[in-house]
């Protein structure tokens, strides 16, 4: 068990927040005026976790989680499981061998701009739906994935735009670099308010002849998973 | 006035996010001897003025500004991260007290990239002030160090200026100003114009002096 992967394996609740820093102000007429603050803009993630681990199973969970504390990121993914693949799959309809072709160009502001010289298809194919997942780069090199805003078609050119959710928090050098999409994307997330556990009786494990002792692990709260946006 | 274009025209959403550079004069006596440190709001290293402002600097909070019509001479705040041992190194092993603090506005365009800046507060630390909270119930420390900066403005409110009434003090800027020559010949003295001095002078100079004035007053009075 790899400790926050887990409890997203095992979680039954997710309430995702991409919500931006603004302040919001009605002027007395009741015309709303805001300003933002361009922050990181890290995912957010809120996991309901049922009390469904048996303390004998649940040992190395347990020290998995008291060693990242709420200290510690963890790359984890929502395609681990089966369960989990219909959440952030990719909606376009090009192939894994046409996606690999892909490569940044640039990314300034939420612009970014992919050279997709390297498909062949009609100019109407979509490449992107909206929120589909996009990462830059190789599997672990920038997990920090963002969604694409708008409808992206392959149109003629060389290049397509898209705009992202958020703009270009990575401070590598991106331009031809590949992207990563849909399920394969990663997250870098640390849990700031890491739950405790208490045991409860319960869990019995029996051969048919004896039972053994055990418990159920009942977590004090939902785990608040939050970005690691400081390494990007 | 400074035009800001990402402002005017009533703008329903303003992008913005603040710069703060400090500036620490590590010598007194040569201002190029400084160590600048750069905190922003920002999502991104932004560069303004020619100087990049890293969103990495443990900006948590820059206090009110007061906006007047007129130059006024308010005080601000910056919180820092003391996480960021940086932070609090600048504030304990560096001359922090008299540094130069400058705050600056940057505003984006929807595409987020930075389209104007606006100077905002130019001033000087006073103070400083490095708090921890320790939380041992729900297992927190956090340390955050904060900068109270008084505006240029204060801090000439407050400054002692002038000259001294000696020939050295008046020859700063003027090597042949002789207007404090004879001033020794008075040193001490307690004047009531038109009789002789009250008290003796205390330096052989201004006893020579004393003299002279003296032959002067008798000779005067015996006309």
């Amino acid at each position: 068990m790899s400790g926050l992967q887990t409890i997203i394996n095992a979680s039954n609740g997710l309430l995702i927040d991409r919500r931006k820093v603004v302040g919001i102000q009605y002027t007395r007429n009741e015309i709303p005026r805001v300003s933002q603050t361009p922050t990181k803009n890290p995912w957010k993630f809120t996991l309901d976790v049922p009390n469904s681990f048996r303390y004998s199973e649940g040992r190395a969970l347990m020290e998995a989680l008291d060693t990242l504390d709420r200290t510690t990121p963890q790359v984890v993914t929502f395609s681990n499981l089966a369960a989990f693949n219909w959440m952030f799959s990719y909606q376009g309809a090009m192939t894994s061998g046409q996606l690999a072709t892909i490569a940044v160009t640039s990314w300034t502001g939420n612009t970014l701009t992919l050279n997709v010289s390297g498909i062949t298809a009609a100019s109407t194919a979509v490449i992107f739906q909206p929120n589909d997942l996009i990462q830059i780069g190789s599997s672990n090199q920038y997990p920090y994935p963002f969604t694409s805003t708008t409808q992206v078609l392959r149109g003629s050119g060389s290049t397509v735009v898209v705009t992202t959710s958020r703009p270009n928090i990575l401070t590598g050098t991106l331009t031809g670099l590949g992207i990563i999409v849909g399920n394969n994307c990663q997250f870098r997330m640390f849990c700031p308010n890491m739950p405790t556990y208490k045991l409860t009786v319960g869990g019995y494990v029996g051969n048919g002849t004896t039972t053994t002792n055990n418990a159920l692990l009942e977590f004090s709260d939902s785990f608040e998973l939050y970005e690691w946006v400081g390494a990007a | 006035m400074e035009n800001i274009p990402a402002v005017s025209g009533n703008k329903l959403l303003v992008i913005n996010a603040e710069f703060i550079k400090l500036t620490i004069y590590n010598d007194v006596s040569n201002s190029a001897n400084t160590s600048v440190y750069t905190f922003s709001s920002a999502y991104q290293e932004e560069t303004i003025d020619g100087q990049v402002y890293t969103p990495l600097g443990g900006l948590l909070a820059v206090g009110v500004q007061q906006r007047d019509l007129r130059t006024t001479s308010a005080d601000t705040s910056i919180t820092l991260s003391g996480i960021d041992g940086n932070n609090i190194y600048a504030a304990l092993g560096t001359k922090i007290k008299g540094s130069k603090i400058e705050i600056t506005r940057g505003f984006y365009n929807n595409n987020y990239v930075l389209a104007n800046t606006a100077h905002r507060f130019t001033g000087i630390v006073t103070s400083y002030n490095i708090g921890e909270d320790l939380q041992l119930i729900e297992d927190t420390d956090n340390f955050t160090v904060t900068v109270n900066a008084s505006s240029f403005k204060s801090v000439l409110e407050n400054r002692i200026a002038g000259r001294k009434t000696n020939p050295a003090s008046w020859q700063v800027f003027n090597s042949t100003d002789s207007s404090m020559n004879n001033i020794y010949s008075i040193s001490d003295q307690n004047f009531d114009f038109g009789k002789a001095p009250l008290k003796k002078a205390s330096t052989n100079s201004a006893a020579a002096q004393e003299s002279q004035i003296t032959n002067e007053s008798t000779q005067t009075s015996g006309y």
